[in-house]
């Protein structure tokens, strides 16, 4: 390259067709610069700093024990290690389909216990759709119909910042919006205290929005219930990895009051969840082999243990004697453990490693920057098309998911 | 270029001359082709004593989508140890049904090959969740598979009617819809009533106006049906009708058919459609008349959707009418969703009880409509997987059509005012084995257009089943010696041999591009997805798909009705 004359400065080549896949709403409006991964300052803050994480080139290459490794045998040396070991777990698992489809094959070749990233709030939301079920609606829902948002025990604008532009959006007049035990970061949003714990305040909310009488009921409370009544279509919006350990609990009382209030108007609930690609896998592995992920997938029978299969608590317990991590986002951080390590992550994730001398480390591309694919939105329903920037030069997730099984199942 | 001979069967093969005589199937390239008795073979496989048959396509089973995963979401108590890829491939010993009400995927597509069935077609892909439905498809292993698109509660096409747009504008979007959802065909569920449910009104009858959009089911119905026959699609308006469950409903099922006015149309589940009034309970059978419609009018076709005793869930579009019924949920619990202006979806558990009325009466009626159609070309054998009961129990079913002594005893041991007053007790008939092979085979190609699938004409696709002849037709039908896709063998004696991915069978009928900017003005405002992102191309359907082949079914603009 002749150092003298730099070639004019290339206009940015704006992506016509781009998916952010930084957060569960998948936006698929912004077009980013695809050589420099650039987005205006204006733009949604999550969107940028997901980018520009992956802005330069990669920082690491394959590692197998700490030293530089090629691909191919980085990945005989995971595939040795996977078949020494008794009961591999597969956790911080996200990603595309194509992943999580690589992903159920690799778990089914080996007998892995399975875990999503962030599978204690995705066990909570699990558990509510398992024991009663429930009644949501997608994005284009809430915009169209809503007159009454309630966002409960906490508001997800950090987390998923256009969300309220996304209700909002093109509407002559958007919904009345209140917080309900959370603080309001917008404007125009009225905020309930919660009357002692998030609990006591659902429980109240459901009982006078069942028309019971009570003797000393909230008054703020009082006027929310109502407001919940008089609406054409409410919906209660929560975050599952917001409302803590007990959060099934509470997630439960916001669907009995979903049930109560659809006795004579309608309503439905809206959850924010399912972010790196968490829901993706376990929709996949749902239907896949029939169950979600906290599972065994075992060659004669899958096991489907949601208490038990916490990583953390798997890896704590010694219930595992390796951890095979698997999430292409960067700022997923793995689990820190003594145990055999296989990480397949963004490259990102190098620098949070520590001691490395048991950790085979092999970054992958982005799904969504680097490469096409698809992802679930919060709402469940709507698969969104990723789109390719560019390209990093690290394989998918899927093809070092899929040729790890393809190893593992010669060698069974 | 293999060579495969399947020697000495008895072939049963109801769509070409010459059904139940003893002859050989030649297969080369993964179709059937003719051969001489002398040619030679690179393989012979003995078929004496044994039937065979083209591979079975069911026409309306729920395998894949976003209500199908609900459902196992809902329910992991019904999964059971055989979902594992290595478990699924033998046949169970100890065949648990309830193992079978929501499947994955891969359990769904061995278990139908097992069965001697070689394609399945998913009959309700909303549009905004297409790309999921192809999936999970993709996810069957061994099956061909498709999908019939969901219009009639989207806010579009009721907004346009009621803004009296002209019909071609509906006709182009229905088009659209069709291509870009890559769909085989179009279902319209309780017409107009998954919108009004979102409207908050809780019932719409055929001639009944949507409260907001003032449009009746009845125009709906004529509306897309006349568009299907316009862009020429082979499958016909596909119709889960008004009033699904609700006693006296075969008023609204005899005025959707008069809505019709002669146009093509599928009633699906037509049991769940078939309720009178009368008697002590004001719960009856209407099956007589609903069969003295279909005879008369041959514009119709309809499947069943026999009810099975025992476990199961419901899985339908139809959210007006699953929360109407979800205090019946058993085990008590039900998941629901209004979806992108689009659609719904409601899951209901649901047991099956022999000794309930209501349940054994419907019982009853399944079988009296299948039994009582005199056209088997028109009469298609489901249960409406997992609506009422599991794809698995078509042997049993079977069985009850074929042979009337079988049928009598169940009917003895269901609750006794029904087996003493059905007039299913009075019906000789027992199917032939042509009849079944025409009801889940032959028929449901031809009513879908599948032109080279459900016979065994030189040409067909080499989908193949081979039943042993012996013990009764339930035994006989649910292991299968051989079973051939596209020519290769993926299941012996109840074992899978190969697991290949299937293909996609699908319509792209013309349209006018023109309404590509309707639709986007519509979608800028209403939607959440940029109109540019909708359409699936061929390229993303074989990513999703796992490119099992892609088979476009060929449409004749302007057809005949
Ligand atoms: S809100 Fe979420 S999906 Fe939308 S641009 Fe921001 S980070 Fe991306
Ligand atoms: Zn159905």
């Amino acid at each position: 390259m002749n150092e003298t004359t730099p070639p004019p400065a290339a206009a940015p080549a704006l992506a016509a067709h781009w998916t952010c896949p930084f957060c569960p709403l998948l936006c698929d409006d912004l077009q980013p610069d695809a050589a420099t991964l650039g987005l205006p300052d204006s733009a949604c803050p999550r969107a940028r700093d997901g980018l520009s994480a992956l802005a330069g080139a990669p920082a690491s290459g394959a590692r197998v024990d700490g030293r530089a490794a090629d691909l191919d045998d980085a990945l005989a040396a995971a595939a040795a290690r996977l078949a020494a070991v008794r009961q591999p777990l597969m956790a911080g698992l996200g990603g595309d389909v194509a992943a999580a489809r690589a992903a159920f094959r690799l778990a089914a070749a080996v007998g892995a216990i399975c875990d999503a990233v962030g599978g204690d709030a995705l066990v909570q939301g699990l558990r509510v759709q398992q024991d009663r079920g429930g009644f949501n609606l997608t994005l284009a829902e809430v915009r169209e119909r809503a007159d009454l948002v309630v966002f409960v025990g906490s508001w997800p604008e950090g987390r998923a910042p256009r969300l309220i532009e996304r209700f909002t959006a093109g509407r002559d007049q958007g919904p009345a919006m209140v917080a309900l035990g959370a603080v309001p970061m917008a404007e125009g949003v009225e905020s309930v205290l919660p009357v002692a714990a998030l609990a006591d305040s659902l429980t109240m909310l459901s009982a006078l929005v069942a028309g019971r009488r009570l003797e000393r009921p909230n008054p703020e409370l009082q006027v929310l219930a109502e407001r919940l009544r008089a609406a054409h279509y409410a919906v209660l919006v929560w975050e599952p990895a917001q409302l803590g350990p007990h959060g099934g609990l509470l997630i439960e009382m916001i669907q009995r009051i979903v049930v109560t209030l659809n006795q004579s108007t309608r309503a439905a609930g809206f959850p924010l969840a399912g972010a790196n690609g968490a829901a993706t896998a376990n929709q996949a592995f749902t239907w896949l082999g029939g169950l979600p992920l906290r599972s065994r997938i075992g060659h004669h029978a899958i096991e489907h243990q949601p208490q038990r299969y916490g990583a953390a608590r798997l890896v704590a317990e010694g219930e595992t004697d390796l951890l095979l991590w698997a999430n292409p986002f960067p700022g997923v951080v793995p689990i820190d453990t003594p145990l055999p390590r296989i990480v397949l992550a963004a490259p990102d994730a190098a620098a949070t490693l520590g001691d490395e001398s048991n950790t085979i480390f092999i970054p992958v591309a982005t799904p969504g920057v680097h490469h096409r694919g698809h992802l679930f939105r919060t709402d469940g329903v709507v698969l969104m098309p990723l789109f390719a920037l560019r390209e990093d030069g690290l394989p998918p997730l899927a093809e070092v998911l899929g040729r790890l099984a393809e190893a593992m199942e010669g060698g069974a | 270029m293999k060579t495969l001979r399947l020697r000495g069967g008895r072939v049963v093969d109801p769509a070409n001359p010459g059904s139940g005589t003893i002859r050989d199937i030649g297969v080369r390239d993964g179709r059937i082709v003719d051969l001489h008795p002398d040619a030679p073979a690179d393989e012979v496989i003995d078929c004496g004593g044994c039937l065979v048959m083209a591979g079975g396509i069911d026409l309306h089973t729920h395998i894949g989508g976003g209500k199908v995963n609900l459902a196992r979401l809902l329910l992991p108590e019904l999964q059971r140890d055989c979902c594992t890829p290595d478990a699924a491939q033998a046949w169970p010993e100890a065949l648990d049904p309830a193992a079978h009400v929501v499947p994955g995927t891969l359990l769904t597509g061995y278990r139908y090959a097992q069965m001697g069935y070689t394609s399945a077609f998913e009959p309700a892909m909303v549009p905004a969740n297409a790309r999921h439905a192809h999936m999970e498809m993709g996810d069957v292993p061994i099956l061909d598979h498709g999908a019939y698109v969901m219009l009639g509660s989207d806010e579009l096409l009721l907004r346009w009617m009621a803004e009296g747009k002209p019909f071609e504008q509906i006709r182009d979007y229905i088009g659209w819809t069709l291509n870009a959802t890559k769909a085989l065909g179009l279902k319209v569920v309780n017409p107009g009533g998954i919108s009004a449910f979102k409207f908050n009104q809780r019932k719409l009858d055929v001639d009944e106006h949507h409260s907001h959009w003032r449009v009746t089911p009845r125009d709906i119905l004529h509306t897309l049906a006349r568009g299907l026959t316009e862009l020429g699609v082979p499958h016909p308006l596909h119709i889960h009708g008004s009033n699904l469950g609700i006693p006296g409903n075969i008023e609204s099922t005899l005025a959707t058919i008069d809505a019709l006015e002669g146009l093509r149309a599928h009633l699906t589940h037509i049991q769940f459609h078939s309720y009178g009034t009368e008697g002590p309970k004001k719960f009856s059978s209407a099956a007589l008349q609903l069969v003295e419609a279909v005879n008369r009018h041959p514009n119709i076709s309809i499947d069943v959707g026999q009810i099975m005793f025992g476990q199961t869930v419901t899985a339908s579009g139809d959210t007006m009418r699953q929360l109407a019924n979800a205090h019946h949920a058993s085990p008590r619990k039900w998941v629901g969703a209004d979806i992108e202006c689009d659609a719904g979806c409601g899951v209901v558990p649901f047991r099956y009880k022999e000794q309930s009325y209501v349940n054994a009466l419907q019982w009853a009626i399944g079988l009296e409509i299948f039994l009582l159609v005199k056209d088997p070309w028109r009469v298609v054998l489901t249960t409406d997987h997992p609506n009422g009961g599991p794809f698995t129990s078509y042997p049993h079913l079977i069985r009850l059509l074929m042979d009337r002594d079988f049928r009598n005893e169940q009917l003895a041991r269901i609750h006794p005012d029904v087996a003493a007053n059905s007039a299913l007790k009075d019906i000789t008939r027992e199917l032939t084995l042509d009849e079944i092979a025409i009801m889940t085979r032959a028929g449901p190609a031809r009513l879908l257009g599948l032109a080279d699938r459900g016979h065994l004409a030189a040409g067909a696709a080499a989908d193949i089943a081979v039943y042993r002849e012996a013990g009764d037709p339930e035994s006989m039908f649910t292991t299968p010696e051989h079973v051939f896709k596209d020519g290769v063998r993926v299941a012996y004696k109840g074992r899978i041999t190969a697991s290949p991915v299937g293909g996609t069978h699908f319509v792209e009928p013309a349209f006018d591009r023109g309404i590509e900017k309707h639709l986007k003005a519509h979608h800028d405002v209403h939607g959440s997805v940029r109109f540019e992102h909708l359409a699936i191309s061929h390229d993303e359907l074989c990513e999703c798909s796992r490119c099992g082949g892609t088979h476009v079914v060929a449409c004749e603009p302007g057809g005949a009705v």
